[in-house]
C-alpha cells in the first residue's frame, strides 16, 4: 500500500513536469505538429481497449491460471478488436475497459502466434455508449523518422499516449524469436521499430501515424533499453485480421526449407546481385526433402516468380510468398545447384499449428502436449507419435516415477500411445478406475525409459493444489 | 547443570585427544623426503575465453624415479557439465615444478589424471639422475569409524618448513557409489597428502570422491546438480589403489575403460513388481547401441541383467547406476564378461546366460584429437559418442568436426563461428575429421584467398558462413 502511495507520489510528480511542458506548448497554438496530434489522437484514442485476460500456462506440470493486462484498439462496428496472440491468444474470459472507462466482457475469435496476433470480440449488448473505430493505415509507406504515437496501457496505465519517430520500418529478428508461451513468432514479418516509449501492457495496443490511422500492432520492447519498441506492420495484420474472421484461423503453406542471406556468399554460389534465395537447411520429413532439394540450392523463381534475398530482411517476405500459397498447391521452384539449373516441382503442405493442444494430468502432476509436425522439427522427435511431455510438478507422482519435461510418452502400461486421443482415453480409463500403478514407456534423447506412476504418491499429493 | 555438561566436554575431549598419538617427529621426518609442493602452470580455455593460471598443492614422491602424484582435480577438464554443454572446458598444464622440503626445485613432465580417484601423476625431469626416497606405503583393509588419521597441510611459500601437520578422523565408510573411507577434520587444502595411521603408517592420500566420475558415461540418466553434491567427499584413496595406478599411470588420450554399448536404467523393486520378476534389482536395457559388444551379445531393449560374472547386481534405483557403470569400466577394454539376463515375452520371463568382449570406451571430448588452426584462430576436434548422443546426430550418416575454441578476435570469431558448431565442409570439401580439416585448412593457407565459405551445423540447422581472411 506504501508502495502504490509512492507510485501515485511519482506520478503526481511526473504529471506536473508534464504539465509545465504543456503549458509551454499551447503557449504556441499554431504549432502544426501540436494539431495533428490532437487531431490523430481524437481519431484512435477512443478505440482503444485495456484487456484484462486470464490466460492459462501449462509449463510448470500443472495448469495455472494468470490474470494480465495488455492493450487493444476495436478496427470494425461489430466489436472487433486487435491485440496480440500473447495477451488474449490463450484467454480464458476477457474483461475489457473502453476509454469512456465502460467495463466490457469479450471473448476470443481466433489467434495466430507465428505474427503474434489475436482478435477478440466485444459483447456490445452490454455497452450503451458511442462505439468509436479506429482505420488501418498502410504500412508499406511509412518511413524513418516519420511521427507516430503508441497508445495503451503500460504498467496497467490505462489511456496513454507516448510520441516518437519511427527508428526503423524494417528490423529483422534472426533465430527463433519467441513468445512467452513457447510458440515461435516473427518469421513472417519484420518489425516497425520505434522510440516512442513502449512498455510491459502496451502490448496489442495500436502504433499511430499523424493521420490518425494505425500503421502497427506495438508487441514487443526491449528490457535495459530506453525507447526500443517494436510494432507488428498493419499490413500484415490486416491479412491476419481477414483470415481469422473468416476462416477462423491463418493457413499457411509449408515446404520446409529454412534459408539464409545472399550477402558475401554470392561469388561462392555464382548468382548475381538480389538473385535467388540460399537454402541453408532442408527440415527432415518435409516437401523439399521430398522434392529433392539440398541445402546449397538456390531458388531462383517461384512459378516464374523471380525472388531474391540479399539481405536477411528479405527473408520473412520470401517466407510468406510460400505461405501464402494455397495447401497442396505445387510449386515450380527454378533451382540453380552448381553449375545446374532446373526446375522441381515442390508439393505444399499445410504449416500447421506450431504447438500442440495442452492437457493437465492432475493425477499424474504432468501436463501433456500433442505433437505437430512442427514440433517434431523443432525438438528434434522421430516422429510425430505419442505425446509431448510440457511440464512435469516439481512435487508428484510423475516427478518421483523420474517423468521429464522433454519426453514423449509412447507407452502405457506398454500399451501403445500413438495419439492425443489415445492418451486422453487411456488416461481418463485409468484415473476414473483409480489404477494403482501405471508403467509409461517414455522416449528420451533417443532411447526408451519405462516410468513407473504409483498411486500411493497420487494420494499423498499436497491438498488445495486447486488454482 | 552447565558444570555437568563442561566437564562431560572436556572428558570427551579427553578421550578423543587419547586417540590421537602420533609420533609426529618421525612422521614428519620421512615426509620431509617426499612431501613435495607441485606448482602448476596452466592454461584454461573456456568457451571462446583462454587465460593462465597457477596452482600450488601437495604432491608425494612416489617411486625412485621421481613419480610424482598430486590431486589432480583442478586439471581434470573431462567433467559432464562441458560435456552436456557443448561449451568444452580445456585445461591445459604448461609446466610443473616440484619443490622439497629441502628447497630442492625440478621441472616435471605432466602424465594424467586418474578419472575415478582424479590423481594426478607427473615425473620429474632433472637433467642429472636423481635417485629420490619414495613413500612406501602399508596396506590396511580394516578401516574402523572412530580411528584417527594424521597428514600434512601445504604452508605459504614465504613460510619455512614447507608443510604441518594435522589431523582428522575416519567417519564413515562409505560403500555406494564406490567404496570410500569418509573423513571428517581435514580440508582441501590438504588434498594430496599421505595419510598416516596412529602408528604412523602411510595407509594412503587424502582424496576426494568426486561423482563426477561416474556420471559422464550415460548422459541422459545424469542426476541434476543440487547443492547436496557439492559438498565434497575427503577421504582416503587407498595404497592399493594408488600402486596400481603406479604401475600403470593415465595417460591423457589413452582408453582402458571397459565399454558395453547400452542406455539403461536401474530395476526397481517397484517395476520389477509390476512385471512380475522375481529380482528386486538389475539393469533394465532401455538400448542396444548397434555393433557394440552388447549388440554382438544378442542383448535386447528391454531385457533384465541380474547377474554379472555370476554375482548379482545390486543397483536397485537410478542413483546407484555407477555401481554397475563403474564395473564394466573398470573390467577394462578386451575384457570377456557373462551376463544373467531375464528377457520377458508374452508374459513369461526366461534367463538367458551370455557374454560380450568389452571394447574400448568411446572417447570423451576432452580426450578427442584436435587441431588448432593458427590462421582461423580456432581448433577443432573429432566428434566423440557423447556428441551423437547429445545433439541427437545420426551415427552413420553424420560427419563433421567440433569447434572446439575460438580466439575471439580472429578470422573465425569475427565470422561468428562459437565452440559448439559442427563445421560439415570447408571450401566446398566434405570434413569428417580434425585430420580432414587440417588438410583442407593448410591448402587454403596455400592458396590464400580472400573469404572462405563453411558449411555449419547449429541448433539443429545447416548454415553457411563466409570468413572473410587477411593474409
Amino acid at each position: 500500500m506504501k508502495q502504490l502511495l509512492r507510485l501515485k507520489n511519482a506520478a503526481i510528480l511526473t504529471l506536473i513536469l508534464l504539465a509545465a511542458a504543456w503549458n509551454s506548448s499551447t503557449a504556441n497554438p499554431g504549432n502544426p505538429h501540436q494539431q495533428a496530434i490532437y487531431s490523430a489522437r481524437d481519431k484512435v484514442l477512443p478505440a482503444l481497449v485495456h484487456i484484462q485476460p486470464v490466460i492459462t500456462d501449462f509449463r510448470t506440470g500443472k495448469m495455472v491460471k494468470q490474470s494480465v493486462v495488455g492493450s487493444g484498439v476495436i478496427v470494425h462496428p461489430d466489436g472487433y478488436v486487435v491485440t496480440n496472440y500473447h495477451v488474449a491468444g490463450k484467454a480464458e474470459r476477457i474483461i475489457c475497459t473502453l476509454y469512456d472507462k465502460e467495463q466490457v466482457k469479450a471473448a476470443l475469435v481466433g489467434g495466430d502466434p507465428l505474427t503474434d496476433i489475436a482478435i477478440i470480440k466485444l459483447n456490445l449488448n452490454e455497452y450503451k455508449g458511442k462505439l468509436t473505430v479506429a482505420s488501418f493505415g498502410n504500412s508499406d509507406s511509412i518511413q524513418v523518422g516519420q511521427y507516430v504515437m503508441a497508445m495503451g496501457s503500460p504498467l496497467a496505465l490505462s489511456r496513454s499516449i507516448s510520441c516518437g519517430v519511427i527508428s526503423t520500418t524494417d528490423r529483422y529478428f534472426s533465430g527463433d524469436v519467441q513468445l512467452p508461451s513457447g510458440e515461435k513468432t516473427g518469421i513472417y514479418n519484420n518489425w516497425i521499430q520505434t522510440d516512442a516509449a513502449i512498455n510491459p501492457g502496451n502490448s496489442g495496443g495500436p502504433l499511430v501515424d499523424l493521420n490518425g490511422r494505425i500503421i502497427g500492432i506495438n508487441s514487443r520492447a526491449t528490457m535495459f533499453a530506453n525507447n526500443i519498441g517494436f510494432a507488428i506492420p498493419i499490413n500484415i495484420v490486416k491479412q491476419v485480421f481477414h483470415d481469422i474472421l473468416n476462416r477462423g484461423r491463418v493457413i499457411r503453406s509449408w515446404v520446409g526449407v529454412q534459408c539464409q542471406e545472399l550477402q558475401n556468399l554470392e561469388g561462392w554460389f555464382g548468382t548475381g546481385i538480389n538473385e535467388g534465395v540460399l537454402v541453408a537447411s532442408i527440415d527432415p520429413q518435409s516437401p523439399a526433402e521430398a522434392a529433392g532439394l539440398l541445402a546449397g540450392d538456390v531458388i531462383l523463381k517461384m512459378d516464374g516468380r523471380s525472388v531474391s534475398a540479399r539481405f536477411a530482411e528479405e527473408l520473412p517476405v520470401f517466407y510468406k510468398m510460400i505461405a501464402d500459397y494455397p495447401v497442396g498447391d505445387t510449386i515450380a521452384m527454378t533451382v540453380m545447384r552448381g553449375e545446374k539449373t532446373f526446375v522441381v516441382p515442390v508439393v505444399t503442405h499445410e504449416l500447421g499449428d506450431i504447438l500442440g493442444e495442452d492437457l493437465e494430468c492432475k493425477e499424474w502432476g504432468i501436463t501433456i502436449k500433442s505433437i505437430t509436425k512442427q514440433m517434431a522439427v523443432d525438438n528434434q522427435l522421430e516422429d510425430t507419435l505419442g505425446v509431448y511431455v510440457s511440464g512435469v510438478k516439481r512435487v508428484g507422482a510423475a516427478s518421483d516415477g523420474g517423468l521429464r519435461r522433454g519426453d514423449v510418452i509412447r507407452g502405457i502400461n506398454e500399451r501403445p500411445v500413438d495419439t492425443f486421443q489415445e492418451f486422453y482415453q487411456q488416461y481418463t480409463a485409468l484415473t476414473a478406475e483409480k489404477a494403482g500403478r501405471v508403467l509409461l514407456t517414455v522416449r528420451r534423447s533417443g532411447s526408451t525409459k519405462f516410468i513407473l506412476i504409483k498411486a500411493e504418491d497420487i494420494a499423498r499429493e499436497e491438498p488445495g493444489s486447486e488454482e | 547443570m552447565r558444570l555437568t555438561y563442561i566437564l562431560l566436554v572436556l572428558s570427551l575431549t579427553a578421550v578423543a585427544a587419547s586417540g590421537q598419538n602420533f609420533d609426529f617427529e618421525r612422521i614428519n621426518k620421512k615426509a620431509y623426503e617426499y612431501a613435495v609442493a607441485v606448482n602448476i602452470k596452466l592454461e584454461v580455455s573456456f568457451g571462446t575465453q583462454t587465460s593462465d593460471a597457477q596452482i600450488r598443492g601437495i604432491g608425494t614422491i612416489v617411486t625412485r624415479d621421481g613419480l610424482v602424484v598430486f590431486d589432480g582435480s583442478p586439471l581434470d577438464d573431462d567433467s559432464p557439465f562441458s560435456i552436456m554443454s557443448g561449451m568444452q572446458m580445456n585445461i591445459k598444464p604448461t609446466s610443473i615444478e616440484i619443490v622439497k622440503s629441502d628447497g630442492a626445485r625440478y621441472p616435471a613432465e605432466y602424465i594424467g589424471v586418474d578419472r575415478f580417484t582424479k590423481l594426478g601423476f607427473c615425473r620429474i625431469t632433472s637433467a642429472q639422475p636423481v635417485e629420490f626416497k619414495p613413500v612406501s606405503f602399508s596396506h590396511r583393509r580394516d578401516y574402523r569409524v572412530g580411528e584417527w588419521l594424521a597428514a600434512y597441510l601445504l604452508l605459504p611459500e614465504f613460510v619455512s618448513p614447507l608443510m604441518a601437520s594435522d589431523v582428522g578422523m575416519i567417519s564413515a565408510l562409505i560403500q555406494v557409489p564406490d567404496q570410500f573411507v569418509f573423513t571428517v577434520g581435514f580440508n582441501q587444502m590438504e588434498l594430496g597428502s599421505v595419510l598416516y595411521d596412529s602408528a604412523g603408517y602411510p595407509i594412503g592420500v587424502l582424496g576426494l570422491l568426486d561423482q563426477s566420475a561416474f556420471r559422464g558415461m550415460d548422459i541422459s540418466t545424469l542426476p541434476s546438480f543440487t547443492g547436496e553434491e557439492s559438498v565434497p567427499l575427503l577421504g582416503v584413496i587407498s595404497a592399493e589403489k594408488i600402486e596400481k595406478l603406479i604401475k600403470d599411470p593415465p595417460t591423457k588420450g589413452k582408453v582402458d575403460r571397459g565399454w558395453l554399448g547400452i542406455y539403461l536404467q536401474a530395476l526397481t523393486a517397484d517395476i520389477a513388481d509390476f512385471w512380475g520378476i522375481d529380482t528386486k534389482s538389475g539393469i533394465i536395457v532401455n538400448e542396444v547401441v548397434k555393433d557394440s559388444p552388447a549388440d554382438s551379445a544378442g542383448l535386447q531393449t528391454g531385457d533384465i541383467i541380474v547377474r554379472l560374472n555370476g554375482a548379482p547386481i545390486t543397483v536397485d534405483k537410478e542413483e546407484n547406476l555407477p555401481i554397475f557403470q563403474k564395473q564394466i569400466s573398470d573390467f577394462g577394454a578386451n575384457s570377456r564378461v557373462n551376463f544373467e539376463i531375464m528377457r520377458r515375452t508374452n508374459g513369461t520371463v526366461d534367463t538367458i546366460q551370455t557374454a560380450a568382449v568389452l571394447s574400448p570406451a568411446p572417447i570423451t571430448p576432452a580426450e578427442a584429437p584436435s587441431y588448432e588452426d593458427p590462421n582461423f584462430e580456432f581448433t577443432v576436434r573429432d566428434l566423440v559418442f557423447a556428441d551423437y548422443n547429445v545433439f541427437n546426430l545420426d551415427r552413420k550418416e553424420f560427419k563433421g568436426v567440433m569447434v572446439k575454441e575460438v580466439e575471439s578476435g580472429g578470422w573465425a570469431s569475427v565470422a561468428d563461428i562459437m565452440p559448439g558448431y559442427i563445421i560439415q565442409s570447408i571450401d566446398g570439401e566434405k570434413v569428417t575429421s580434425v585430420e580432414d580439416a587440417k588438410r583442407v585448412l593448410n591448402r587454403i593457407a596455400e592458396k590464400k584467398p580472400k573469404e572462405v565459405v563453411f558449411f555449419i551445423w547449429r541448433d539443429n540447422k545447416t548454415v553457411f558462413v563466409n570468413v572473410k581472411t587477411d593474409w
